[in-house]
């Protein structure tokens, strides 16, 4: 079951074990890949005096990421944060974009990047992103869930997006998971018109 | 029998049909889903823990068993699962899928067997036999 879900909302969610302990709470996300693929956890400890802790925790060992906790079969899965961190170095889309702008790649600023949208199953990947849209989106300035391609370009300054994003923007989790796999669909179609297989070259 | 209706039991021995105890608390094995001892109150002496497999019968009026030979101190995993951090009852539910499903109002169990049956939050029941981990943050029950 793939289930959509705020960035922001995992931070400080607690990790727990099968057999019922809290070890630990997510203080940031390590993403890997041009798709922004999650590749796992870095952690603080638990209660109001505990700083961040030298263990990660890797994706492939997240048992279950639900609303109200992530779980782990036990304290033995977490890794040395740098060895998590370094397995991700090339790291693409996901990262430090809150606060960046996006552009279309028509030249128009859609907003600043307020939170990331994650697609959570087997995987998880930044399917989109939540934006305070710029007046050029006619969202009365609103925050909306604005969906990604599969692979897109980033600068520390601004993050590029197909012009077609704009039609696929909403209000809402609710349909976004329609509207990203519309989108992808939309962009498959027009790379396929705008690169048609060589013909009568013999 | 719920925990609600068990909890302050007394506890009575068969052999001098006199009230040794009462029960105070349950210790429950995750991974066999079984009450495998009571904690106990008002007993005379230091042993405040009886097993399980120690119990004459779990009545509706009264635990009994043979006499307060019964009673032990608890030890190793029986001990940590009597401790107050593990207590079952007021502890919040996580599925392994790391969903909360509420606090667990009341447990069901099997006089008989000492089987939990149910757990019983506000606003679900569920299957004993999905119990998988009592810890001292939640209890961790496997999806449906």
């Amino acid at each position: 079951m793939i289930v959509l879900m705020r960035a922001r909302e995992i931070m400080k969610r607690p990790v727990v074990t099968l057999a019922g302990e809290d070890i630990a709470e997510i203080k940031d996300i390590i993403y890997a890949g041009e798709a922004g693929e999650v590749a796992g956890f870095t952690l603080n400890g638990r209660g109001l005096l505990a700083g961040p802790l030298k263990t990660a925790l890797p994706w492939s060992a997240v048992h279950g990421l639900g609303r109200d906790a992530v779980m782990v079969t036990g304290e033995d899965v977490l890794e040395e944060r740098t060895a998590v961190v370094e397995r991700s170095a090339r790291s693409g889309a996901g990262g430090d974009v809150l606060g960046s702008r996006v552009l279309t790649d028509s030249g128009t600023d859609l907003g600043e990047i307020v939170d990331v949208i994650l697609s959570v199953g087997e995987r998880a990947d930044v399917v989109g992103y939540e934006i305070d849209s710029s007046e050029a989106l006619g969202k009365d300035g609103r925050k909306v869930l604005i969906p990604l391609p599969d692979a897109l370009s980033v600068s520390g300054e601004a993050l590029m997006v197909p012009a077609a994003a704009v039609e696929f923007v909403t209000d809402d989790l609710s349909g976004f998971g329609a509207a990203v796999d519309a989108f992808r669909a939309r962009l498959r179609e027009t790379e396929g018109s705008a690169s048609p297989a060589p013909r009568g070259t013999a | 029998m719920r925990f609600s209706e068990a909890d302050g039991r007394k506890v009575v021995s068969t052999s001098t049909a006199t009230t040794i105890a009462k029960v105070a608390g349950f210790a429950v094995d995750p991974s066999t889903q079984q009450v495998v001892a009571l904690h106990l109150k008002k007993t005379h002496g230091d042993a405040d823990t009886v097993l399980w497999s120690a119990l004459t019968a779990f009545g509706v009026d009264a635990v009994t068993v043979p006499g307060p030979d019964a009673f032990v101190l608890a030890e190793g995993e029986t001990a940590v699962l009597l401790d107050k951090h593990h207590s079952v009852k007021g502890k919040r539910v996580l599925t392994e899928g790391g969903d909360d499903l509420g606090k667990v109002e009341d447990v069901e169990f099997d006089a008989e067997t000492g089987s939990v049956t149910l757990l019983i939050t506000k606003t679900a029941e569920i299957a004993g036999k999905r119990l998988t981990g009592v810890g001292s943050y939640a209890v961790v029950v496997r999806r449906a």
